[in-house]
């Protein structure tokens, strides 16, 4: 008896169909439908932010999103952050600056760093403050996270 | 959680929308951002049968100037409007208080004309089109009508929205030069839901006298207050800082907050005072430094 | 949360006190109020749908007048449960005449529990209080002569 609706989006480049209740998060969509389990979901009322995907390219929160509403959107998750099997260097700067331990929020942290430092490639430490603050971390007491940031728009500006 | 099951319609003009609304009833809610619907509709707490998701009604998305009045559609994204050149140039205040709208993320769903007929008290747009005395035109199946900002706002989380209404377009006026202007707002992180929030706005006339003052204030009231004494005692003034600081108290005394988790009423009440007197001074310092 | 308050109404103590106490009345003053039923005396089976915007819920709940001392004071007791959530609360009541209008004043405690007093807790003080006022605004146009 469930409603269910064709949907065509791009997902980290590749083209993907799919049939949804109207009511599927995007996040579940992602998760289930496409298997990309990398964006997680943590407090479905988008303030945790671990659920941070591109939306033709701007962050959105997965689980304030319908999938149905993503139809015809190209979509960025974590999955996409590294290219041919190589870490992005924010990716490698989390790795060497400890800017994640469990892990819960990093997917969350990734895309929202990787939409920041395309928008500002060479922020202040207070810079990186303010457009983190939207991801909740339990683990790490944020500093490694700012770090691996700073880091990693430093490499990324060819330092 | 996940929401109960809806119907779900994706209108592509506004007479549709309104159609699917009267046809409804009660039954329907009209989705825009999504950004404070949907969190109520995974809690649970919300559960209408009918879901009209207004996203495809492009024509509803622009930012214009027309002479002396900035005109806004009621599903353009709070990011547009933070980011947009016009807004920050004729009506600065508008993309500062915008800033305050949760994350980014949040932003780039999130709507104008949501934010509005959500109504939250603590909400940043209600409070600056209150002190902006922005003007709404809604959408009805008996037509259009003209809502004042001071009209607007009943109470928590409710509009002077009929049943089958929809926002359409706000109307702020362009800042005239030389006008003082201050948006505050008080919060544990940033971020959060604001505790106390102050939109502030000097107008000045001649002879360095202040000809009219706007003070709104939001998380003190079911719906942005008006302080509309501390108005009173700065208009046709010099602005001083004894003024000022009058003008908070008075504005303080104005409020009715309530008492919840995150302050007391008491709290609530000082912060207004306190943060009206910086914001004024904050507006009062751009006028000085002519800027 | 402790609630209280006064509100005047414009008639005599002794109708405030019989209006208070019809079943009737209170069904049409209580906001939402779809059905009260007295199942003994003094107690009542009672059916809300009440919330706010988008916020709605049903609840079906029990009301006690206790302790009453006609037409000075009275006790009310309820609680209610539905799908956003609990409430439970007491309340005192008291009337005091004021030449041909009746003050009446409320003390109690209300719990909210569940998932609306959770999410909706920065704002539940300020409905309930809303809610209240309603509910004696109800009260007072039943209460005022026609016309």
């Amino acid at each position: 008896m469930a409603d269910r609706r064709r949907i065509r989006v791009k997902v980290n480049g590749r083209e993907v169909q799919g049939e949804v209740e109207p009511r599927k998060h995007l996040v579940d969509f992602l998760r289930e439908d496409l298997e990309l389990t990398g964006t997680h979901v943590g407090c479905e009322h988008g303030i945790c932010g671990s659920c941070t995907v591109l939306l033709n390219g701007e962050p959105v929160r997965s689980c304030l999103m319908f999938a149905i509403q993503a139809d015809g959107a190209e979509i960025m998750t974590v999955e996409g952050v590294a290219q041919g099997g190589k870490l992005h260097p924010l990716q490698e700067a989390f790795q060497e600056h400890h800017g994640l331990q469990c892990g819960f929020c990093t997917p969350g942290q990734l895309m929202t760093a990787y939409h920041f430092l395309k928008e500002n490639p060479n922020p202040t430490e207070e810079e990186v403050r303010l457009a983190m603050s939207g991801v909740l971390c339990r683990c790490t007491g944020y500093k490694q996270v700012i770090d691996s940031v700073m880091a990693a728009a430093a490499k990324m500006r060819g330092k | 959680m996940k929401p109960c099951a809806f119907e779900y319609f994706t209108p592509a003009t506004v007479p549709e929308a309104i159609g699917l609304l009267e046809r409804y009833g009660e039954e329907a809610k009209v989705l825009a951002g999504g950004q404070s619907l949907i969190p109520m509709l995974n809690f649970r707490v919300a559960r209408p049968k009918v879901l009209v998701d207004i996203n495809q009604v492009k024509e509803l998305d622009y930012i214009r100037e027309e002479k002396d009045e900035l005109v806004i559609g009621g599903l353009t994204r709070e990011r547009s409007l933070e980011v947009s050149p016009l807004i920050q140039k004729k009506c600065p205040i508008l993309a500062e208080a915008i800033s305050y709208i949760g994350h980014l993320p949040i932003r780039t769903r999130g709507t104008m004309g949501g934010s509005l007929v959500h109504a939250d008290p603590t909400a940043e747009i209600p409070v600056v089109i209150s002190a902006l005395e922005g003007t709404m035109k809604v959408v009805g199946p008996s037509g259009e009508r003209l809502l004042r900002a001071e009209e607007f706002f009943v109470t928590y989380l409710t509009s002077a929205l009929e049943p089958s209404e929809i926002l359409v377009e706000v109307r702020i006026p362009t800042l005239p030069p030389n006008t003082g202007w201050s948006f505050m707002e008080f919060s544990r992180r940033h971020g959060d839901f604001g505790i106390v929030s102050v939109a502030a706005l000097l107008f000045m006339g001649s002879q360095g006298r202040c000809q009219k003052a706007s003070l709104a204030l939001g998380g003190v009231a079911p719906s942005p207050l008006r302080a509309r004494e501390a108005e009173k005692l700065l208009s046709g003034q010099v602005i001083t800082a004894a003024l000022i600081m009058e003008a908070g108290v008075l504005a303080a005394q104005a409020t009715e907050p309530e008492s919840d988790y995150h302050a007391s009423a008491e709290y609530r009440r000082n912060l207004a005072k306190v943060f009206t007197q910086r914001s004024l001074q904050e507006a009062w310092n751009k006028i000085k430094g002519g800027k | 949360m402790k609630i209280e308050g006064t509100y005047t109404f414009p008639a005599p103590q002794a109708r405030v006190w019989e209006v208070f106490n019809t079943p009737q009345h209170l069904q049409e003053a209580l906001p939402g109020c779809e059905k009260l039923e007295e199942r003994e005396p003094g107690k009542f089976d009672v059916y809300l749908k009440i919330g706010i915007a988008a916020v709605k819920g049903s609840y079906k709940g029990k009301m006690e007048i206790a302790d009453a001392e006609p037409p000075h004071r009275t006790r009310l007791i309820g609680e209610g449960k539905g799908l956003p959530g609990f409430v439970k609360g007491e309340a005192l009541i008291q009337l005091t005449p004021q030449d041909q209008k009746t003050l009446i004043s409320y003390q109690g405690d209300v719990q909210v529990g569940g998932l609306l007093a959770g999410v909706g807790q920065r704002m539940i003080g300020g409905v309930a209080k809303m809610l209240l006022e309603q509910f004696f605004k109800n009260m007072e146009k039943i209460l005022k002569p026609a016309g």
